[in-house]
């Protein structure tokens, strides 16, 4: 069952097309990631799917109902998004940040304190949101945006420009939700998180999806058919993967010679370098 | 179009106290007490005095409050975070202009209070007054949507200031300039004609005019602010 079903998306502005025939399927339960440069219209997708905007043509649906229901209130109900600048009240602390998005959907006192013991931030509760660090505002963003255990998470760019050690406790927390049903629509520009993350990643370049498929598998497609041989003289010799490779490297393990042996397989980035010809930025 | 109490009401909280800390605009409230102060009196100009007041008031106090509060909330992008929530356009509409009304309404009866103005047909005032919120909290909203900035948006009033709170003033110019004669129907010279007639003891039925164009002003601004928030704020 999908929980995302796009199909034949397109969107332009003044003409200028942003999405081309976009079309991809998430099953429910799945961390699908949206790998792209900026302006390759991965924003653009993620409003669609969350009714901000209509599409040129095509259609899609979100959790069993038309996107452009997502508006609605008892869709709102069901997501929860965070963008990289989603807002928070400066001036009010991050308990009285959640306490309003506990009253907007109607939940028990009792979802602040799950929610702040989930994002880790019990002991800050009290401090205003302007004096937090980026990392900090981050989690609050995003208990804002699961106050409500929602069955469907939209995520654009949800560590960017945080320091490894918080990106490490997001995607902890993202990983959590995930395994409790949450599925998750993550558009990102860093390839790490895409491969430590996503179990299917779609790559989109200029409106286009180049490539769509789990990284793993992504990675066996594109690889170059070598492998790397590293001899314990220091030496390293690349062969391609037939007979008379095997035959040589069974000679050297026979005199002891192999100290490393792997397969030569693209990164993500490499990938879709290749794909598209350009570097993601 | 759903509305619900209990969103309105966490709106309206959350705004009480952004407002309560955000002393550059809550310190708005003291100016419609200071006029009123400054300008008491019981003599023959009474009523053209207490029309002034009131009617800076509003586009200082009321206008410029909500002005400020929904161009901080655009600014910072907390207004599409709340557009994510279940919480309706109307919620958030309500919910935004509801504190400022609320507040309006009690530093403008203070400030008749202070003044002095007293007059013997209450209900036309509160009525002319409270309608008179609600077109100034529509005229904030549509400058607060117009704003990129919090500062832009605080500058948007000043056309309004001058405009509303003049406007009845230069009415004096209408013999000259016959053109002049349009700035009658102003809401803030339709309100100050409302005061004087009420202080020469017109009856209900005789300032029922004056109510409805000042109805009319504040139904069409309050259709423009809903349609603006909804084309500002989303992309369609």
């Amino acid at each position: 069952m999908n929980t995302i079903s796009v199909q034949n998306i397109q969107k332009s502005f003044a003409g200028k097309p942003a999405l081309k025939d976009v079309s991809f399927d998430i099953p429910k339960g799945e961390i699908f990631g949206f790998l792209g440069p900026s302006g390759s219209g991965k924003t653009t997708l993620l409003k669609i799917l969350t009714a901000q905007l209509d599409p040129t043509s095509g259609s899609a649906t979100v959790l069993d109902k038309p996107a452009k229901l997502m508006q609605k209130t008892d869709q709102k109900r069901r997501f929860g998004i965070l963008t990289d600048n989603s807002g928070l009240y400066e001036r009010l602390t991050i308990e009285e940040n959640l306490e309003l998005f506990r009253g907007l959907y109607d939940l028990p006192k009792s979802s602040i304190h799950k929610v702040l013991n989930f994002v880790n931030l019990t002991a800050d509760r009290k401090k205003r949101i302007s004096v937090l660090s980026k990392g900090m505002r981050q989690r609050v963003t995003l208990a804002c945006a699961i106050i409500h255990e929602p069955e469907m998470l939209f995520l654009d760019e949800p560590t960017s420009a945080l320091d490894p050690v918080n990106t490490a406790h997001i995607h902890k927390g993202l990983r959590y939700l995930n395994e409790n049903g949450t599925t998750i629509f993550l558009t990102t520009h860093d390839m790490t998180e895409a491969e430590t993350l996503c179990e299917r990643v779609a790559i989109l370049h200029k409106g286009e999806i180049r490539a769509i498929g789990a990284p793993a598998e992504l990675k066996k497609t594109h690889r170059d058919g070598t492998l790397t041989v590293e001899l314990t003289s220091g030496q390293s010799e690349r062969l391609p993967m037939n007979e008379n490779s095997a035959t040589q490297v069974a000679n050297w393990m026979s005199q002891g010679q192999i100290d490393r042996i792997y397969t030569n397989e693209l990164s993500l980035g490499d990938i879709f370098i290749k794909l598209t010809g350009s570097e993601l930025v | 179009m759903n509305v619900s109490l209990k969103r309105i009401q966490a709106i309206i909280v959350k705004d009480y106290k952004e407002f309560s800390r955000n002393y550059a605009i809550s310190v708005m409230i003291l100016f419609p007490l200071l006029f009123a102060f400054m300008y008491r009196s019981d003599g023959a100009e009474q009523a053209t005095m207490y029309a002034f007041v009131i009617n800076f008031s509003l586009a200082m106090l009321t206008s410029f409050v909500q002005a400020c509060l929904i161009a901080e909330e655009k600014e910072r992008n907390t207004l599409r975070s709340l557009m994510m929530t279940p919480a309706s356009m109307l919620d958030v509409l309500i919910g935004k202009s509801a504190l400022v009304f609320i507040i309006s309404a009690a530093v403008l009866a203070l400030s008749t209070y202070i003044f002095g103005y007293d007059t013997s047909n209450m209900m036309v005032l509160v009525a002319a007054i409270g309608i008179s919120i609600l077109l100034y909290t529509a005229v904030g909203t549509i400058c607060g949507l117009y704003s990129k900035t919090l500062i832009e948006a605080s500058l948007s009033i000043f056309p309004v200031l001058i405009i509303f709170t003049m406007g009845p003033f230069a009415l004096v110019f209408e013999e000259d300039y016959p053109f002049v004669k349009v700035l009658r129907y102003l809401p803030s010279s339709q309100l100050s004609e409302l005061l004087n007639a009420l202080e020469i003891g017109a009856t209900t039925n005789e300032l029922i005019m004056n109510l409805v164009i000042i109805s009319i002003w504040a139904i069409v601004l309050t259709v423009i602010s809903f349609v603006l928030y909804k084309k500002r704020l989303m992309d369609r």
